[in-house]
């Protein structure tokens, strides 16, 4: 707003003072030429009366001076340089030059005088000479007008110029303003959702709308990252569960073997007790497993546990061929048994070999360990439509004894056994196992099964 | 005796001094009286009669050329003597000379301007004035009833001062225009009056 009062003042300021400068400049010739004026009218209204003496008549038309107020004196001087009319007519002899000088107008003392010739034919004799004496009161006059009047354009211009800026300001800082507002309330409040008002369709509607962008920007990244954050804590939180239940499943399991270390060997340490030689083989032979029992546990659990930490290597690998080796490797539990395996081509996957044949002597593992009881164990190995072409979903089915789809959420858990122990061997970790892997590779796993009609393990590996 | 030439003093006419000199020694040489020299009155009623003529208009019919000379003629008895004559002499109005004439009787008048009548005719006035009607010329006179008998212009004496009254009817009748510049309230006559 000071702006726009500073620029206005001084452009007023320039042009008053031009004006007002051209006028003291011009003045001078102004007033000459009004006094030049004046005389020549005067001087030939009087020719007659010079020429022809008449004392009366010439102070008559002397006496119309009065109309232009701001003649002073004025005389005629007749042919001999004699003052022949006066006016006032009441003017001393003090008041005009004791004889007429040359022609023409002079600044002195604050006055402007002169003398002009009476003459009637261009060329002839002048009969006499007309003096004029002037105050400067007009020049002062119109120089004061014009000064107040400047002062006056220069008032009533601030005064509009103040109220234009007032209305300006509401258009321009006000929005302004609020801007700044909006920002210092998102920042005080961390509050995101809040938008500016847009006022026009100017610069600064522009400004409002980069500024809304920005907060909407501000505002989708605030919720992106607060989305990761939660993701993440979800997959800390899963982490840190399992690892409970890997801890505490660790601990359960492993003190059922060493339960039966501990006690078969305090009875074959106590001397009280009387076991038969054959029992104490027995006894012996009971330790042993149970310790071997406590290798494999162990070795497994660590298994599961470096998975978290080993790199993921992603390589192209032969499915097909890779379940071939294994279902070669597996031939001790096939022994003496009638196993049928339908091997369809799988196509080729992206992924790490060492993981995969992980996942594959699991899932290939328990399919012969739970058709055990059947006469015939079919095992189908295959591939089936997913939702999306790229992502084929892999199957393992078996037509084993298969579970309850209620108990299907524990079927991946750590330690999770849905079988007794008597009844099938097992840690419980392999099918954890198998879903880390997958999930590692961005898969998911999931079952089907009926109880006594055999179970179908579906996974897929996105490439 | 030379006070009264000085009447114009910052005119070219400083040889006035000399020539009126020279005459007034010429005629004592010739043993001649000198010649009444006029009393300031006429003097100033001579001045008067050269004024008029750049305060009247003539129509183009009064001059045969733009350069013929206006003439100023004196009808009677004389009363200027050579100052008229050398108040004129040299003179212009615009390109014209002027020149003087003078005349004894009415009937000599052919060229001329402006004719001042003098006392002496006042008694044939009527019949001068008649004479002369329609002629554009302007006619003077200091008779008292010179106006009232049909002249232009009357030198009337009032406080001591020569004032004008004009007969501005008689002086239309002779196509004249007289500037309004002396035709002030005061000056005017009506005819028949004075």
């Amino acid at each position: 707003m000071t702006m726009i009062l500073v620029t206005s003042g001084v452009v007023l300021l320039i042009t008053c003072a031009i004006f007002i400068g051209y006028e003291l400049l011009t003045f001078r010739q102004a007033a000459l030429r009004q006094i030049a004026t004046l005389s020549e009218i005067i001087a030939a209204q009087s020719t007659g009366a010079v020429a022809f003496e008449n004392q009366r008549d010439a102070t008559e038309i002397l006496s119309t001076l009065k109309a232009e107020q701001h003649i002073v004196t004025a005389c005629i001087y007749d042919g001999k340089g004699k003052v022949f009319a006066r006016y006032p007519a009441d003017a001393k002899d003090e008041s005009f030059p004791a004889a007429p000088l040359p022609d023409g107008y002079r600044f002195e003392d604050g006055h402007l005088a002169g003398f002009a010739p009476v003459i009637q034919i261009k060329g002839s004799e002048r009969f006499g000479t007309l003096y004029i004496r002037s105050d400067m009161e007009a020049i002062y006059e119109r120089l004061r007008l014009y000064g107040s009047l400047a002062a006056l354009v220069i008032v009533l211009a601030s005064v509009v110029a103040y109220s234009l800026s007032r209305i300006f300001q509401r258009q321009i800082s006000d929005p302004i303003l609020e801007l700044s507002e909006t920002a210092k309330a998102v920042s005080v409040r961390r509050d995101y959702s809040v938008r500016a008002n847009k006022h026009g369709e100017d610069e600064l509607g522009v400004l409002t709308d980069a500024f809304n962008h920005m907060l909407a920007e501000i505002q989708e990244q605030n919720q992106e990252l607060e989305r990761r954050v939660s993701e993440r804590t979800a997959e800390l939180e899963a982490a840190n569960s399992e690892l409970e239940a890997f801890g505490s499943s660790a601990a359960h399991d492993l003190r059922t073997p060493l339960r039966a270390i501990t006690g078969f060997t305090e009875v074959l340490l106590d001397p009280r007790s009387r076991i038969p030689p054959s029992e104490v083989q027995r006894y012996i032979r009971m330790i042993r497993e149970g310790s071997v029992q406590m290798g494999q546990l162990i070795n497994d659990l660590l298994a599961f546990s470096r998975l978290g930490r080993q790199a993921l290597t992603r390589h192209a690998v032969d499915l097909t061929q890779l379940c071939r080796e294994v279902y070669q490797g597996l031939e001790h539990e096939r022994k003496g048994r009638t196993v049928e395996l339908d091997l369809q081509t799988l196509p080729l996957a992206n992924g790490d070999p060492a993981l995969l044949r992980v996942v594959l002597v699991n899932l290939i593992s328990n399919a012969l360990k739970y058709t055990r009881p059947r006469a015939v164990a079919v095992i189908e190995i295959g591939t089936t439509a997913g939702k999306d072409e790229d992502s084929p979903v892999y199957f393992v089915r078996d037509n084993g004894v298969g579970f309850d789809m209620d108990d299907a959420d524990k079927l991946f858990g750590v330690f999770q056994r849905l079988h007794h122990a008597d009844e099938y061997e097992g840690t419980g970790v392999g099918l954890a196992t198998v879903r880390r892997i997958i999930n590692r590779h961005g898969g998911q796993i999931w079952a089907e099964a009926k109880p006594d009609a055999g179970a179908t393990l579906f996974f897929t590996l996105p490439s | 005796m030379i006070g009264w030439m000085c009447h114009r003093e910052n005119s070219p006419r400083r040889p006035i001094r000399w020539l009126v000199g020279l005459t007034l020694l010429v005629s004592l040489a010739q043993g001649a009286p000198p010649p009444p020299t006029p009393s300031a009155e006429y003097q100033l009623k001579a001045v008067f009669l050269y004024n008029f003529a750049q305060f009247v208009e003539w129509p183009a019919r009064a001059f045969l050329e733009p350069t013929a000379p206006l003439i100023i003629g004196v009808l009677g008895e004389d009363p200027f003597g050579p100052y008229l004559d050398e108040l004129v002499n040299g003179e212009k109005i615009g390109d014209r000379p002027l020149i003087v004439h003078r005349y004894k009787r009415a009937e000599e008048i052919a060229d001329c301007h402006i004719l001042f009548i003098c006392r002496s005719e006042t008694r044939d006035l009527a019949k001068i004035i008649e004479r002369l009607k329609g002629r554009s010329l302007l006619t003077v006179g200091d008779a008292d009833t010179f106006t009232r008998q049909g002249g232009m212009v009357r030198f009337a004496m009032e406080n001591g001062k020569v004032r004008l009254r004009i007969n501005v009817e008689a002086a239309k009748e002779g196509e004249l225009t007289i500037s309004s510049k002396i035709l002030r309230p005061g000056t005017i006559v009506a005819p028949g009056k004075n």
